[in-house]
């Protein structure tokens, strides 16, 4: 009996993971075998040992992309969950009207990335723009936006935030209105206000889904792509490169392809690692 | 008296913050829809015209560029394909983790979520030197295949975590009644999780229609999806802004109404998934 029903996990699972193996799996190993060589997508295919990884970790270039990939992920992670626990909280003392409010405040998660890029371009035009227009009537200075190495980042990181603060938006408030309400009535009943009911009872009590969704802002900003290639594609100059268009770069216009491999065996490496201590993390806070 | 009045300031002001940010979160698209319908000299003007004579000239424009069509009807193809590989292939997994223990279930939960958590490009870049071989670049089947590795994974976490809510007494009741195992799932888990895998399926076909960096990597002319062609005005913003925002438009118009439509889906799928982790 119980063979026949460990035959049928197998058999239910099996598809699932011949796919996984094929998009997963061997792409995987395929890069890191690949890191060990130089290959430029021509004949010349030679085994180099670590020679990618000693000149990728010794180039400037690379240690400043890794930075910029952190700023990127720690800034609009940080605002989007601010900004998404704010607005949750807001919403959700709404009465009249709450439904279709939260209908349009989701209305940026159905919009593609690339979208969002090519919106911000038209708004953030230094010249044309209508974002500059209204600044430069309220009497405040323009902003070159995308245009400088000093304004491009933090241009990129707002666009971000209006893109996916509804994520932490709509997931907080189904948290918040999922909460139990005997300590919330009980905090009232002791005549607390809302600002300390909110600080000692509903955060303490949202802690977990904050956590979770800590972790999935910070893996998804990390991997930015589609609103720096639809921007500034990593300009001016670099500044505003990160691992996934620098790896980008390398393989599809220079056929760096055992380098791109090695970017990218690196960066997920390091993705991983903030992964196991996201999880050990969040284990503690169960535990506590 | 006072707690009162206190209130219902606060709730003035949850209204007002709401109000802003709504319109904060609106006025860009709203902008896009105006950009893609003003004439090249009305979308530069200086002061910005709110009121100006709408044309059609540049959604008729879409009708001549080469692939546009072909693009958007790329897209419906690798999204219908992309999902029904994830949904059919899913329901079959997550039973299987939901109903069994095997040995490497765990092993295979951490699969699932690497393949899921790590970046495109340690995917992508050996895919496309193996679909240049093997004669699936820049085809439908080749792109719906490599969406899979984040995919599935997030249909099969999601799928189990709708099978976890169906009642056990019913399974029990279906085992009772001589039902195997594909009868079971036939006849309880996916007519009672029908809601919850139409939110996976929903979820999916939003993430793979709007998904520029794989399509960008992997399709070239034949299978070019409607977010790389949208991609391909970005080199001359400032000459075709108009072109540029009635792509955009065209693009985005599927998903607004599919979100209208299936908003109860979205946020069911949206928030279960991270609430019960």
């Amino acid at each position: 009996m119980s063979a026949s029903v460990n035959r049928a996990a197998y058999v239910f699972i099996a598809p699932a993971l011949l796919i996984l193996a094929g998009t997963s799996l061997y792409p995987a190993i395929y890069s890191f075998v690949l890191s060990f060589f130089n290959w430029n997508w021509g004949v010349q295919f030679d085994f180099i040992g670590l020679r990618n990884y000693s000149d990728l970790l010794g180039s400037a270039e690379f240690w400043q992309v890794l930075y910029q990939t952190f700023l990127f992920a720690v800034a609009a992670t940080g605002l989007e969950l601010l900004l998404g626990l704010g607005l949750a909280v807001v919403v959700d003392r709404l009465g009249f009207g709450a439904g279709i409010i939260r209908t349009l405040l989701l209305t940026p998660l159905m919009v593609s990335g690339i979208i969002v890029a090519l919106m911000s371009k038209i708004l953030l035009d230094p010249m044309l723009g209508f974002v500059n227009y209204l600044l430069v009537s309220l009497g405040l200075p323009p902003s070159p936006f995308f245009g400088t190495t000093a304004t491009a980042m933090s241009t990129i990181i707002m666009v971000d935030a209006w893109w996916q603060t509804a994520f932490v938006f709509i997931i907080v408030l189904a948290g918040l209105q999922s909460l139990a309400q005997e300590p919330i009535e009980a905090a009232r009943v002791d005549g607390a206000n809302s600002l300390q009911i909110f600080l000692r009872v509903k955060l303490p009590m949202l802690r977990g889904v904050l956590f979770t969704v800590l972790i999935f802002r910070t893996i998804d900003t990390l991997k930015v792509f589609d609103i720096i290639f639809g921007t500034t594609g990593g300009g001016p100059q670099i500044a505003t490169e990160v691992m996934q268009t620098f790896a980008y770069r390398k393989a599809f216009s220079f056929l760096q392809m055992s380098e791109a491999m090695t970017v990218m065996v690196i960066f997920s490496t390091i993705v991983l690692l903030i992964c196991l201590l996201y999880m050990r993390l969040e284990s503690r806070l169960e535990k506590a | 008296m006072a707690a009162l009045r206190r209130d219902q300031l606060e709730r003035a002001l949850a209204y007002l913050i709401s109000l802003a940010a709504t319109l904060l979160t609106v006025f860009p698209i709203l902008w896009l829809l105006t950009v893609s319908l003003k004439s090249q000299r009305d979308a530069f003007a200086v002061p910005p015209k709110l009121v100006f004579e709408p044309i059609a000239d540049h959604f008729l424009g879409l009708l001549d560029k080469p692939g546009f069509v072909e693009a958007f009807r790329n897209s419906v193809i690798v999204t219908a394909l992309g999902v029904a590989i994830a949904i059919v292939i899913a329901i079959f997994a997550a039973y299987s983790i939901h109903r069994f223990r095997f040995r490497g279930k765990q092993l295979f939960g951490v699969w699932l979520l690497l393949a899921y958590m790590l970046p495109e490009f340690l995917f992508i870049i050996p895919l496309f030197v193996l679909y240049q071989r093997i004669g699936w670049y820049d085809s439908h089947i080749g792109l719906a295949f490599a969406y899979q590795a984040h995919s599935l994974p997030f249909a099969v976490w999601l799928i189990r975590s709708f099978f976890r809510e169906v009642p056990l007494e019913l399974d029990d009741a279906s085992r009772i009644d001589g039902c195997h195992h594909l009868g079971t799932l036939r006849h309880v888990y996916i007519p009672m999780a029908a809601p919850g895998i139409a939110a996976t399926a929903i979820l999916t076909a939003i993430w793979i229609w709007n998904e520029l960096t794989i399509a960008l990597s992997l399709t070239f002319s034949e299978a070019q999806t409607i977010t790389v062609a949208v991609a391909s005005f970005r080199g001359y913003t400032s000459i075709n802004w108009g072109g540029m925002a009635a792509a955009s438009v065209v693009a985005v118009l599927p998903m607004l109404l599919f979100a209208v439509v299936a908003q109860k889906y979205i946020v069911k799928g949206l928030t279960l998934g991270s609430l019960k982790g």
